[in-house]
């Protein structure tokens, strides 16, 4: 379990890394927690490793305007403990809670996270839930893509090879939305066998805005669309949560693996639909008590 | 010293037990710890030498496969490369078999590399030797191999009919051994019982996963043409024995020394080709060698354990009387029957102790064990008892759900009671008198076992799911030669021998062929050496693991090291105080029979006249007017234990546990224990065994399976599937001791180190069977993955559609 020889470089600006980048076998390296273990199992043998974790510009949290910017090297601990995300995106913390074991939070990152694409992590869901545009940076060019641009399958991206995932910019979510995570793993940590987060705004006992994610039941984060159509203008009291979550599931396809089957995954969306439904529409301004 | 004052110390019992205190059974904090916290303790890995060299092993990616060539030119060319090994450069070494006298079994044939052909998935195939463990992993990925592969049977069931590939072709059949167990009349009296219960159980094979990987520095001494094997093993005394054999090398010349070990849990209680590897070419090269296990190589290459399919039938009368057992175990044994336990280690103890604490009239237990293309199985801590109990307890359940009667009731009903001991149950295995039925009251009162009953009513009233479990057991430990010669191997486990000595400066060093790997056994035996001697638990310096230190022994394992290890510390300290006394006696100028030994002193008992250890072993070894010169022994003691039997350990497990009817996620809400392990050495080492089993037994029920598909591939080859517990998985736990009748061995003491792990799989199975009993089923396949259960409730919830 040792990886083949690599070469090392260390990038202090987004330019010099992207310079470094120019090589045919290039691999960036941030906090190493998806890309160690697979150059450790050699499932992964850059020729090269370019070290972002010099680049100050990548590590903050800002709000530009109305929106926040999360900087690609942030790590999940950081994203977690935000007294501004806590404000604004509460969401992300609860989600964050669920991200593997505290060392790996403390060391792990949002750009890793996203450019790695396990269809069961935090990351890539939230990104779908919160209509976040994925920042990405190249050579020639800057780039915005939404979740469904740059998921294109599980651990596969829209990124190319000379690009960085610089940031993640979060539009102001509706106002009074009432957001919320949840998901089921085998073990504290572990990738979730299903996982769904919600977000609901509802204005005069009518439910305006509804979105629902879902992550580890298809090729990468899905939104449950038809749900959402279902009950975008119905008002909040008609609906009944437990009723209307079999929705979720319609057009998924998730996959088999050692932990769960496609029926069991199939089982527990909308379980988890209905659960974070409920506490987003208990936290949503003049949604139920 | 001779013109010390006479004064008396006062007559009362407070004044001697202050001059003589008692270790035994006080919460001494554990020895080793400042030296492992603070990282100044020495694993193998630690270990490096001038010119070492390193090892990695080409391993199958092939379960069952012909070996057609293998090029290792480019890997021999790579620089920092010393070399590549095939099965062929280790021609010289014997095949090794393991031996066993029993009947009708057959001994695997296995050589350190694989030649011809591999029989699992990780079978080492080639070595490299370089210069680091990079460039051997380099070298590792230019070995070309051209295999051809053949036909695969991966489950022992396919792998048991005739005209299934063959493993072995020289042995003719996969089967290595069946045995029949049989008492009364099985067939007749189960056939004549009023009720029946029957169930075919499944327990999945699981690793043993000691967080220290296997690890081993041969270093070879050029000067005496000898070796040395630093190594992470349970096993030195067995290793030297078995290496001095296969090396061709006397005892006196090859030393196998375990430094601190991170547990072994039985996956380091075997011989390993990689050992036979780092030896053969540390003498080969006259370098040290060095080899440590990666995690994928530790889950794909450590003797697995626990894979059984269970077929078993209870019958009882109306009143829960138990009147018959039966059972039908398969072994899926892997490979090769491993050294020195055989295959049938693991199997044959699930039907020797399937009757459990129980009184059961009629028995018959048929067990085989089947070669399948995986790794060989080994011991696994609590080898065969979890299997076992967790099939006993499931019928016990079963039986009790089937009359209306109380889980907890039917057991009592049915424990061996206190006039029937010692009782021999329908295997063979005689217990001697514990505290089956008190461990069952005492577990259920501190529990509040009808308190729980009505909780578990209400809980039902609303909808929530909540089951409540139990799990009673005995085991019989610290087995002595009379027992331990059963299975037919060539080596004696039956035996410990301790030396103790006193050198000349007053200290005091005890040599143990134990080799602990986290028991604390340089705190416990240490504890029973300072009591007997009269010294401070600190005093005692505790040497074991180091083969080159005594003529004899094999190691620790089979909940044995505080019996047998403890029985010999004490007869041998007893020994040595008796020479001690008599030479005080000439020194205080006493009767022998007036001195007494305590805090590092010996003094005329009830006076202030005393000399220390010190002056003591002065006058013995460097002071040569002290004494006449008969006087003068030797401060020195070596005498050997054997307990000839075995003694009973028991158990009763309680575990509470919620499951979320959507997500069907298990929570254990409570676990309790109450264990009767005779007199306790440690009571802080006592609950940290309990501890640690307890959350063995937690992955074995809910998380641990090492899966193999249909092609003999491994599918679990990390840690992100092999799912182990952690400390979120594993509830607080509750353990109450109980002292019944203490065991006729010199301490009193019964062995306890696997008892957690035999409990828990059963005691969590039975309380999620209890939570789902108003669907109508129950579990019968370890562990109880969530998938496992959800398959399990749909079915129900289908049936029960149906039924509509």
């Amino acid at each position: 379990m040792k990886p083949a020889p690599f070469e090392y470089l260390r990038a202090t600006s987004v330019s010099e890394a992207l310079e470094f980048l120019q090589h045919d076998d290039a691999k960036i390296i941030a906090g190493g927690q998806s890309l160690v273990p697979m150059m450790n199992f050699r499932l992964a043998q850059p020729e090269r490793l370019v070290d972002i974790n010099a680049i100050a510009e990548l590590t903050e949290i800002s709000e530009d305007g109305a929106d926040i910017v999360i900087g690609s090297l942030v790590r999940h601990a950081e994203a977690m403990r935000s007294p501004l995300l806590a404000r604004r995106l509460p969401v992300i913390a609860e989600a964050m809670r669920h991200v593997a074991h505290l060392a790996i939070r403390n060391r792990g990152t949002v750009g890793g996270s996203l450019v790695h694409a396990d269809p069961s992590a935090e990351w890539p869901l939230l990104v779908a839930l919160l209509n976040g545009e994925i920042i990405v940076e190249g050579p020639e060019e800057r780039r915005y893509l939404a979740a469904e641009e740059f998921f294109i399958a599980p651990l596969v991206t829209d990124i190319g090879e000379d690009e960085i995932l610089t940031a993640v910019r979060f539009p102001e979510p509706p106002s009074g939305a009432g957001m919320a995570f949840d998901e089921v793993a085998r073990r504290a940590g572990d990738f979730a066998m299903a996982a769904s987060g919600a977000l609901v705004q509802v204005e005069g006992g009518v439910i305006r805005d509804l979105r629902v994610a879902l992550g580890g039941v298809g090729d990468g984060p899905v939104r449950a669309s038809a749900l959402e159509e279902e009950l975008t203008g119905k008002p909040v009291d008609a609906v009944s949560v437990a009723d209307i979550a079999e929705l979720a599931c319609e057009g998924l396809e998730p996959m088999t693996d050692l932990h769960a089957s496609a029926e069991y995954r199939l089982h527990l969306v909308p379980v988890l639909v209905g659960r974070v439904l409920e506490t987003a529409l208990a936290r949503a301004a003049g949604g139920r008590a | 010293m001779n013109d010390l004052p006479r004064k008396p110390l006062g007559p009362d019992a407070d004044a001697l037990a202050s001059a003589r205190p008692k270790y035994v059974g006080k919460a001494v904090q554990r020895l080793e710890d400042p030296r492992l916290l603070t990282g100044a303790g020495r694993y193998t890995a630690d270990i490096r030498a001038d010119r070492m060299v390193h090892a990695a092993f080409l391993r199958s990616e092939q379960a069952h496969a012909r070996i057609k060539s293998i090029d290792c030119e480019a890997a021999r060319g790579l620089p920092g490369v010393t070399g590549v090994y095939t099965a062929a450069d280790f021609a010289g070494i014997p095949v090794i078999k393991a031996p066993s006298r029993m009947r009708d079994y057959r001994a695997t044939s296995c050589t350190v590399l694989a030649s011809e052909k591999v029989r699992y998935v990780g079978e080492p195939v080639a070595v490299v030797i370089a210069r680091d463990r990079y460039i051997a992993e380099d070298a590792l990925a230019l070995i070309e191999v051209d295999w051809e592969p053949l036909d695969v049977a991966a489950d022992p069931e396919s792998a048991a009919y005739d005209g299934a590939p063959l493993l072995h072709d020289e042995l003719g059949t996969n089967i290595l051994f069946e045995r029949v167990f049989e008492t009364g009349e099985p067939d007749d009296a189960m056939a004549q019982a009023p009720h029946r219960v029957s169930g075919r159980f499944r327990m999945h094979r699981k690793s043993p996963l000691a967080i220290e990987p296997r690890s081993y520095v041969a270093e070879p001494d050029r000067a005496n043409d000898g070796l040395t094997l630093y190594g992470s093993t349970q096993i030195p005394g067995i290793l030297r024995d078995i290496l001095s054999g296969l090396l061709d090398l006397p005892g006196s010349r090859i030393r196998v020394v375990a430094p601190d070990v991170g547990g072994g849990f039985g996956g380091k209680g075997s011989l390993y080709p990689e050992e036979i590897a780092v030896c053969a070419l540390a003498r080969r090269l006259g370098r040290t060698v060095k080899w440590v296990s990666d995690r994928s190589e530790d889950l794909a290459s450590t003797s697995q354990g626990f894979d059984e399919i269970i077929e078993a039938e209870l019958g009882f009368d109306d009143d829960g009387a138990l009147i018959a057992l039966k059972g039908r175990v398969t072994g899926d044994i892997g490979a090769y029957s491993i050294y020195p336990w055989t295959a049938a280690l693991e199997p044959v103890q699930v039907v020797s102790f399937l009757p459990g604490p129980y009184r059961i009239p009629h028995y018959r237990g048929e067990v085989k064990g089947v070669a399948t293309p995986k790794p060989p199985t080994g011991p696994y801590r609590g080898v065969g008892r979890p299997a076992s109990v967790f099939v006993t307890e499931r019928l016990i359940d079963m039986a009790a759900a089937h009359l209306g009667i109380d889980p907890a009731g039917m057991r009592r009903k049915n424990l061996v009671a206190e006039d029937e001991f010692p009782y021999r149950i329908g295997s063979g295995i005689v217990w001697d008198r514990s505290g089956f039925a008190e461990c069952l009251d005492e577990a259920c009162s501190r529990i509040g076992y009808e308190g729980l009953r009505k909780l578990q009513r209400e809980a039902r009233a609303a909808g929530r799911w909540y089951g409540i479990g139990i799990a009673t057991y005995a085991e019989l430990t610290g087995i002595g030669s009379r027992i331990s010669v059963a299975p037919g191997m060539p080596i004696n486990t039956g035996t410990e021998t301790a030396s103790i000595r006193v050198d000349s400066t007053g200290a005091v060093t005890a040599t143990f062929a134990v080799a602990s790997h986290g028991q604390s056994l340089e705190t416990t035996l240490a504890q029973i050496v300072a009591e007997e001697l009269g010294v401070r638990p600190e005093d005692v310096r505790i040497v074991q693991g180091d083969s080159g230190a005594t003529s004899h022994g094999t190691g620790t394992y089979a909940s044995r090291s505080a019996v047998l290890g403890g029985g010999a510390a004490i007869v041998t300290s007893r020994v040595l105080r008796d020479k001690i006394k008599r030479v005080a006696s000439h020194l205080l100028e006493a009767a022998v029979e007036d001195i007494e030994t305590g805090n590092g002193r010996v003094f005329v008992a009830g006076t202030d006249k005393s000399v220390t250890f010190a002056e003591v072993a002065h006058a013995v070894y460097s002071d040569m007017r002290a004494l006449p010169a008969e006087a003068r022994e030797n401060l020195e003691a070596s005498e050997s234990y054997d307990p000839v039997t075995g003694t009973t350990t028991t158990a009763t497990h309680i575990a509470t546990v919620r499951i979320d009817p959507e997500t069907l996620a298990v929570s254990i809400d409570r676990y309790l224990v109450a264990e009767d392990c005779g007199r306790m050495i440690n009571p802080l080492v006592v609950d940290g065994q309990v501890h640690g089993g307890v959350a063995q037994g937690v992955g074995a029920a809910l998380l641990e399976e090492l899966s193999y598909d249909e092609t003999g591939q491994l599918l679990t080859g990390s840690l992100a599937d092999y799912t182990v517990p952690t400390a979120a998985e594993v509830p607080p736990i509750e353990v109450f001791h109980l002292e019944t009748e203490l065991p006729g061995n010199p301490g009193g003491f019964r062995g306890m180190g696997e008892g957690g792990t035999i409990g828990a799989p059963a005691a969590i199975a039975n309380a999620i069977s209890d939570a789902l009993s108003p669907l109508g089923v129950g579990v019968t396949e370890l562990p109880v993955t969530p998938e496992r259960l959800f398959r399990l409730v749909s079915e129900a919830r289908n049936k029960t559609d149906t039924e509509k």
